[in-house]
């Protein structure tokens, strides 16, 4: 498909174009890097040290309000027709392609609107990785550091400016409002994005080979291997929070005096009274079963049900645990258990 | 498309006693306050809350053979079912649904049926019985084998007591331990199962209760000659979104929320977890 050049110094021009949109993207806050709605192109952060947290909160958000309720009165559902049109700028294509995975759960034979009203609205510009992380393993799960999978616009830097791939009719329509900003790109231009996309995948240092994983995983579900995997793990659940495939939500109503609002919160596998009976039963009363469930839902269970596996190697759980424990490593200890 | 969160506002039109004691069960009867009909299928299940509180996933105890209203029968237990055991007949809650698969009931005609209950777990069997009565002579014989702790903690006793005396079905009642008064069978409700011995032939057997009785129970059936494919139950799990989004109810790749309540035991023996 087509390609264009961006000046860096004109990205301020570019979404002054489309000022009908609302704009997400990384911020640097404090120490760590947050995506979120951009009011002040200024504290636009591109140059990230650290890995942003995960854009999904721009279609997921942690809270949101389902509908609004007053004693004597019918609920009022949360108007999500006002809602409008969302550029998530700065996405990384493993993020990108997180929204694939979701896509079908909130789909499903019943949709759900809140997701898909976001989704729909949404235009994901994503900015390829030319310098993986540290525990990047992308190409273990189908993804690659220039993967358009999910994407509507991929930029790519060159030096001093972007060279901007256009992957849908959404994302065309973004060059259309900016074409007096993006020039056409030259076939150097071209090259010298090529060459970066093949020395980012050489660079990805940390790989899994999930062949017999699925199979694997049928076999030893009794297996003491879980006790021992989990034994490090201290129930945080910043794996599943910083996951940009991880979807669980609960929902909890906030009232005061005659008011409220129902609202749906992220939730973990990880936590024991995500799965707790009011009875006191829990069918995962320790976190060797939660580990297990975690780790089954992502590679078995999503195959068996979306068949893909439901990882897309960004890497953040293993870089923000807080023990040390390590994906990659638990994989290829049950590759090899007996 | 239609909100699948936002919930209907039914009102409560009748209150009845179940079980009394340290852990009582209530059935409610509800009608929506336009009158309209749930249009819910034998097993399937309803999000029934008061708004501010929450909500809780409850078996429908009524068949929609009877038309115009829902009954559930709730056991007093945490925070919702807590909140609609202070309800009184004319209070308003929320419902939302139906959810889940409910029971094959077509696949079942010209069969003989066995229901296998301990406890609330009547509550989801309960509608199979109506359904059946209700269209008698579309099944063959009907066994009800139904158990609990103690004679107080049985639920929908009158109904029960009012079928022994007729010859729609054969009712087998069960407490946990002796009572004066009581002369039917002690013991638990596998042990009850093996007594009565209920045959395989044309038969399916659906059983519901604690996790720990249905294991049992299987395990009873199987030893009569039922076969996997003869035997259902259904099951429960914590639940909040009903369509299977919100992830809890999983049990290996299923959710009970939206793939069950109801599995054959052909399914969930190959389940984990189970």
């Amino acid at each position: 498909m087509d390609s264009f050049i961006l000046q860096k110094d004109k990205l301020k021009d570019f979404f002054a174009s489309l000022e009908e949109y609302e704009i997400w993207a990384p911020v640097q806050n404090g120490t760590t890097t947050l995506f979120e709605v951009i009011k002040d192109l200024q504290n636009l952060s591109l140059d990230l040290k650290h890995q942003a947290l995960i854009s999904k909160s721009a279609v997921f958000p942690q809270t949101e309000s389902l509908f609004t309720f007053d004693r004597n009165a019918p609920p009022q559902e949360t108007n999500l027709k006002e809602k409008k049109e969302t550029i998530i700028f700065g996405i990384r294509p493993c993020d990108a392609r997180s929204f694939h995975l979701l896509d079908p759960v909130f789909e499903g034979d019943i949709p759900d609107p809140y997701y898909l009203n976001r989704r729909n609205k949404a235009v994901l510009i994503g900015i390829a990785c030319s310098e993986p992380f540290l525990n990047c393993f992308c190409t273990s799960v189908g993804g690659n550091p220039f993967s358009k999978e999910g994407l509507d616009l991929l930029f790519t830097e060159l030096n001093s400016a972007f060279y901007i791939e256009v992957i849908t009719e959404k994302g065309k329509k973004i060059i259309d409002k900016t074409s007096t900003l993006c020039a056409s790109s030259s076939s150097e231009e071209s090259t010298q994005k090529e060459q970066m996309e093949h020395t980012s995948e050489s660079k990805i240092k940390r790989k899994i080979d999930l062949n017999n994983i699925p199979e694997k995983l049928t076999a030893i579900f009794e297996h003491p291997i879980w006790k021992q995997l989990a034994m490090k793990c201290i129930g945080c659940g910043i794996c599943t929070y910083s996951c940009p495939t991880c979807y669980c939500f609960d929902i909890q109503d906030e009232t005061r005096a005659r008011k409220g609002r129902r609202v749906r919160i992220w939730d973990s596998c990880m936590f024991s009274e995500y799965t707790l009976h009011a009875s006191g039963h829990n069918p995962r009363p320790t976190r060797s079963e939660r580990l297990r469930n975690r780790i089954y839902h992502k590679f078995k269970f999503n195959i068996d049900n979306f068949g893909v596996v439901g990882c897309v190697g960004c890497g953040r759980c293993i870089t923000l645990c807080p023990v040390n424990l390590d994906l990659i490593e638990n994989l290829s200890i049950i590759k090899e258990v007996e | 498309m239609k909100n699948p969160y936002m919930p209907e506002i039914a009102k409560i039109t009748e209150i009845r006693d179940e079980a009394l004691g340290e852990r009582p069960i209530i059935t409610f009867k509800v009608a929506f306050q336009n009158g309209h009909d749930f249009n819910h299928k034998v097993g399937q299940c309803a999000m029934v809350g008061i708004l501010g509180i929450g909500e809780s996933m409850i078996s429908i105890a009524s068949s929609p053979t009877k038309k115009g209203y829902l009954e559930f029968s709730i056991m007093k237990m945490g925070k919702v079912t807590s909140a609609l055991h202070a309800c009184e007949a004319g209070d308003t809650i929320s419902i939302r649904g139906p959810y889940g698969n409910g029971f094959p009931l077509h696949e079942w005609k010209g069969n003989n049926i066995v229901t296998i209950g301990g406890g609330i777990g009547q509550a989801p069997l309960r509608p199979i019985i109506q359904y059946i009565l209700d269209n008698r002579g579309d099944f063959g014989q009907l066994d009800i084998i139904y158990g609990a702790r103690t004679s107080n903690d049985l639920c929908f006793k009158n109904e029960l007591f009012e079928l022994e005396k007729g010859k729609d079905a054969k009712v087998h009642l069960s407490i946990d331990v002796e009572e004066v008064e009581w002369t039917k069978f002690v013991g638990f409700v596998p042990d009850n199962l093996l007594k009565i011995k209920p045959s395989p032939k044309n038969t399916i057997a659906i059983t519901c209760g604690p996790v720990v009785m249905i294991k049992y129970v299987i395990k009873n059936l199987l030893e009569l000659g039922f076969s996997d494919q003869q035997i259902f139950t259904t099951l429960e799990n914590r639940m909040k979104c009903g369509i299977g989004k919100c992830g809890r109810c999983n049990v290996g790749p299923v959710y009970v929320c939206k793939d069950g309540p109801v599995f054959s035991y052909a399914t969930l023996k190959n389940l984990p977890e189970f």
